[in-house]
């Protein structure tokens, strides 16, 4: 079979979650990273995200959206995926890496797709099914897990130009990095926050000087 | 890459800028009355029951024992203690002692002018010899030849003469009591000390106290009405001596009834917690039986028997509770032998239970042994109903598991919610205020007749109220000093839509009545529970109007809805209020919509494959002609 590899850059997402060993290659040779495309995945990423806290059927939502929070929400998508590209980045740039970051981005992106579209048909068949048929969820759900983790792995495979174990290894180093660079994170807000406390009070102690 | 990073930047600042706007807020109590909604967040509702009134000992006044005369006149001599008939005889050994002490102070006056009396004498005796002296001193300067010097004599000092006492009447002697020595069939009743524990005897209406502190039992009726009785010697015929109790924690009371005589025998079992036993006796004080430590290999000897509480079923096996067991109640057959041990909890599954269960696989035997061995928690106090089935509380400030069991005679517990997940009893959230937990520890449970459940928080002072089917209806009581407000709970009871709640520290026990809607929300349970959805539909209606945040009302209309066919309706009142409700009405809902549109589905099937079909035809077409094209 013929595979016309002249296509639009939406195309190729899908190319390549029908592909999950050659389509990469195809990717890489083709340099058809789209940065525009990739980010257009990244919102639709939060957009599931949200419409699964929200819109999912009321036997199958746990989540607690009595009051709708969208910052833990985006913490969790775009912030998270941008986190794991850095992470990612600075990790392989360091270990013989070939990716640059717009092409680590992409492949993260594309990787999702599958993931984002049974997220849809699990949204749709939770507000039509029963209790007693959550397997068809399930099963579902672990799908595009399952195919989104072996994009994943493919995709990070052939942008470093790793074997198979150091791309495992690459990866388990990545989510490591990724806890660090959101301690840090998390170090740095505090520290931020009580230099604002201390101008605040030295404000606040000035005022009550003068204004006597 | 650049515009990556900028995109990246400016994401991490919008984040940042977003994090710091949140606050965090911290509610220290909840609402006067609450209940839970779909997400366990704590909403104000209407309380069901209000408090009555609070009862405590000096309330009373007077109590009477229940012993004959003679038998309090054996039990006087036995231990060394006075009777009396009456007050009036004390009065009359008052006066007696009265008397015999005005004898005693004026026997001490006598004494003490007899002894005045022989220093006068002597004085008078030293008087006269110095009188002598100095006669014989003037003979001497008189005539000084061929006499002696007299020898000199000083002049005493002059001691006046007492005033005349009269030898007192000799009285018989009388001893002094203390009010420890005093037995009386009344007695003039102080406050309770520390009581711990409440029985009603649902057949004679009849409200016994655990009086702990003053080693007795008090039994009074269910409205205060009665004159206490006071069971504080036991006859065992057994030693044919008169026994005390000794610092008593639990009692249960047993009617069984003799079919041929028709007599009706009441049969009251004590756990005398520090005496190390169960006292089974009869309502004449006769001890019928007494429950030891079992001398069988399957009690340990090391442990204690200390009984803490005593439930006994309808074959008169008797289940004792001890704090010291971990493995459920201590189980005697009637006639008193050991027979095993009844339904213990289950290990709380923490990390370091995990931990140690990995580690044991992996280890050999003598290092396996190194590690502490996960425990249950000991259940601290049970109840029986009336179909024998046996109810547990576990009171314990972090642990979730088995707080709460309904037992069935083997010891299962038949409160396993399918599966799904363990219920939650008490407060849903645990409340952290100044670095001190204030979740629930739930120590007592009572089970009325009509199958509500009640438990007891003596965290928060606070009773929760179950159906029999664990569905929360009310929370009410609480933690301070004012009338209705608890410092240190001990016992729940209910009777006739009365609930008893006993406190140790304030010594007091505290009636709570059933509020209008209380007797509301029971009604449409009672009807809910027989499955009478329509019936119930009236009252839920008249609860939601009074509090539209009681969510078990929606429930209920729920149900009335889908007894009636009105899927939607049901499914309406079911949505984030019961998930298998919501279950059953969408399940209707889906069969009836796609029955009523079953023409339409079929003819969007059709039209679908129809359109694939040409679609498809006219794609190949169209390749055909591009490959000719070509």
């Amino acid at each position: 079979m013929r595979f016309d590899l002249d296509m639009p850059a939406w195309k190729w997402p899908f190319y390549v979650a029908r592909h999950p060993f050659e389509g990469f290659e195809d990717l890489r040779w083709k340099k058809a990273y789209s940065m525009r495309v990739s980010l257009v995945i990244v919102l639709c990423f939060f957009i599931i995200t949200v419409c699964q806290q929200v819109m999912t059927g009321f036997l199958f939502n746990t989540s607690y959206v009595k009051v709708f929070n969208i910052v833990p929400l985006l913490v969790q998508t775009v912030v998270l995926f941008f986190t794991w590209v850095i992470g990612n980045w600075s990790l392989c740039t360091l270990f013989d890496g070939e990716g640059s970051m717009k092409n680590i981005c992409c492949i993260s992106a594309y990787a999702l797709v599958p993931y984002l579209i049974t997220q849809i048909v699990v949204i749709i068949a939770s507000n039509v099914l029963l209790r007693g048929e959550s397997a068809f969820i399930m099963f579902f759900q672990y799908f595009g897990i399952v195919w989104s983790v072996v994009l994943m792995i493919s995709g990070m495979k052939t942008v470093h130009q790793y074997s198979v174990p150091k791309t495992l290894l690459a990866m388990f180093f990545t989510v490591i990095a990724m806890v660090i660079i959101l301690f840090l994170l998390v170090l740095l807000m505090s520290l931020f926050q009580q230099v604002y406390v201390f101008g605040f009070s030295i404000y606040t102690e000035l005022m009550y000087r003068f204004s006597i | 890459m650049p515009k990556m990073k900028k995109i990246a930047t400016a994401v991490v600042s919008f984040v940042l800028a977003a994090c710091s706007l949140a606050t965090t807020a911290f509610a220290d109590q909840p609402y006067e009355g609450y209940n839970y909604d779909w997400w366990d967040d704590p909403v104000p509702s209407q309380t069901g029951y209000v408090v009555d009134r609070v009862v405590t000992g000096l309330d009373f006044k007077t109590g009477t024992r229940y012993n004959t005369e003679a038998q309090l006149k054996e039990i006087a001599e036995e231990h060394g203690k006075q009777y009396f008939a009456s007050q009036q005889e004390v009065d009359d050994y008052n006066a007696k002692l009265a008397v015999y002490e005005a004898y005693k102070d004026k026997l001490s006056e006598y004494t003490k002018y007899e002894k005045a009396l022989d220093k006068y004498n002597t004085y008078l005796e030293k008087l006269a010899a110095y009188e002598q002296y100095q006669k014989d001193l003037a003979d001497y300067e008189a005539n000084p030849d061929g006499k002696d010097k007299p020898k000199k004599v000083s002049k005493p000092k002059e001691v006046e003469k007492p005033a005349e006492v009269k030898k007192p009447e000799p009285v018989e002697e009388v001893k002094e009591l203390k009010a420890n020595d005093i037995l009386m069939t009344t007695v003039q009743l102080d406050n309770f000390s520390e009581p711990s524990d409440l029985f009603i005897d649902r057949e004679t209406e009849e409200l016994y106290i655990v009086d702990s502190g003053n080693n007795r039992i008090l039994i009074t009726d269910v409205n205060y009405e009665k004159e206490i009785t006071i069971f504080d010697y036991f006859y065992n015929p057994k030693t044919k001596k008169y026994e005390t109790l000794n610092n008593p924690h639990g009692i249960f009371v047993r009617h069984v009834r003799d079919e041929e005589s028709d007599t009706d025998t009441t049969m009251i079992y004590i756990a005398d917690y520090d005496n190390n036993r169960v006292l089974g006796v009869y309502k004449d004080g006769t001890v019928f039986q007494e429950f030891t430590k079992p001398s069988s290999e399957f009690y340990e000897d090391k442990v204690t028997f200390q009984p803490n509480k005593v439930v006994v079923d309808v074959a008169g096996n008797v289940y004792v509770n001890i704090k010291s067991i971990t493995t459920g109640a201590v189980m005697f057959a009637p006639d008193g032998t050991f027979s095993n041990y009844f339904g213990a909890n289950r290990v709380e599954q923490t990390a370091q239970a995990i931990a140690n269960k990995f580690w044991k696989t992996i280890l050999d035997r003598e290092a396996a042994a190194q590690f502490i061995q996960a425990v249950p928690m000991e259940f601290s106090n049970f109840d029986i109903d009336e179909e024998g089935f046996i109810y547990t509380v576990t009171e314990a400030k972090s642990a979730t598991t088995d707080v709460f069991k309904k037992m069935n005679p083997a010891g299962e517990n038949i409160l396993i919610n399918l599966g799904f997940s363990d219920y939650i009893y008490g407060d849903k959230i645990t409340y952290w205020w100044k670095n001190e937990n204030f979740g629930s520890r739930i120590n007592d449970v009572d089970v009325d007749e009509n199958g509500t459940i009640r438990l007891l928080d003596t965290a928060n002072g606070r009773i929760f109220e179950y159906t029999d089917e664990c569905d929360l209806l009310f929370i009410y009581g609480g933690k301070g000093s004012q009338k209705g407000l608890f410092t240190t709970v001990r016992a729940v009871e209910a009777y006739n839509d009365v609930v008893y709640v006993l406190d140790s520290r304030k010594a007091s026990i505290t009636t709570f009545k059933r509020t209008e809607f209380g007797d509301i929300v029971h009604e449409a349970m009672s009807l809910y529970t027989e499955g009478k959805y329509e019936e119930a539909r009236e009252p839920w209606n008249e609860v939601l109007s009074r509090d539209s945040n009681y969510w078990f009302a929606y429930i209920g209309l729920g149900n009335a809805e889908l007894s009636q066919g009105n899927y939607k309706e049901a499914m309406d009142y079911f949505y984030r209020n019961s998930r298998p409700g919501y279950d059953r009405a969408f399940k209707q809902f889906r069969m009836q919509f796609i029955r009523d549109n079953f023409n339409l589905f079929m003819i969007i099937i059709a039209v679908v494959i129809v359109l694939g079909v040409v679609i498809s035809k006219l794609l190949k077409m169209r390749k055909q002609k591009k490959a000719g094209g070509k």
